[in-house]
């Protein structure tokens, strides 16, 4: 699945990446993420998580060919 | 209408569109960028967004003010890129038949953009140091990233 993050969390990975093999749900995720950069865990912890734009709860079912976007929190305005 | 907005926001054409024959009162709110952060002498801000679904987010909200209040016009637009002191990054426009719901449908709608729709700001300072910035942090004090601690509630109490 294709992964894309956003504002602070560039700083920790890139942009658009791809994460191979079976990823369970959301929350599996966060670990997979978590343990490609651990230095990002306070962030991780708070983010949330988006498809096809529509934010999806920790134990959403990911498919392989979904495109998954991380979502610190909002610092706009 | 575009809730964001690459370019300068248009302030006073965004008023000028604001008027409405049933409206006795518009309350126009713009979000400017400081000089200063914390004792740090900011530079400039620049702002991502995820446009989709910020856009979607925006819209949401402002049809459920419309919900709220008798509102003829209700605009939100934010800015994207880079956005210098004093420039504006974001107006909220709202036009009701009296100014308290104006006022209060225009808090409701800047609350919620600030702490909902996925727009981040980060800070460049004058010392050529950055720092995304201003997160809500509703999270700490809700344990929750989707519960959040608005002003319009504040007001309430």
């Amino acid at each position: 699945m294709k992964v894309q993050v956003f504002a602070a969390l560039k700083d920790y990975f890139d942009k658009e990446f791809e994460v191979a093999g079976k990823v369970q749900d959301v929350e599996a995720l966060r670990q997979h993420l978590l343990e490609l950069n651990g230095a990002a865990g306070n962030m991780l912890k708070i983010c949330r998580f988006a498809v096809d734009d529509e934010f999806v709860d920790p134990g959403y079912q990911l498919k392989e060919n979904d495109t998954v976007c991380v979502i610190p929190p909002s610092s706009g305005g | 209408m575009n809730y964001l907005s690459e370019s300068p926001l248009d302030v006073v054409g965004l008023l000028a569109a604001g008027h409405h024959p049933k409206a006795g009162a518009i309350v126009l709110f713009s979000g400017e960028v400081r000089d200063n952060n914390l004792g740090r002498e900011v530079a400039y801000l620049e702002y991502e967004a995820h446009a989709s679904m910020a856009a979607k987010l925006i819209a949401a909200i402002i049809e459920e003010a419309k919900q709220k209040w008798p509102l003829h016009i209700a605009v939100a637009q934010h800015r994207t890129g880079k956005v210098a002191v004093g420039e504006s990054a974001v107006v909220v426009i709202t036009a009701s038949p009296h100014r308290s719901e104006a006022y209060a449908a225009n808090r409701y709608i800047i609350d919620r953009v600030k702490h909902e729709v996925p727009i981040w700001k980060c800070e460049y300072f004058t010392d050529g140091t950055r720092k995304w910035g201003g997160n809500c942090n509703c999270h700490d004090i809700t344990g929750d990233a989707n519960q959040h601690v608005y002003e319009f509630d504040e007001v309430k109490k």
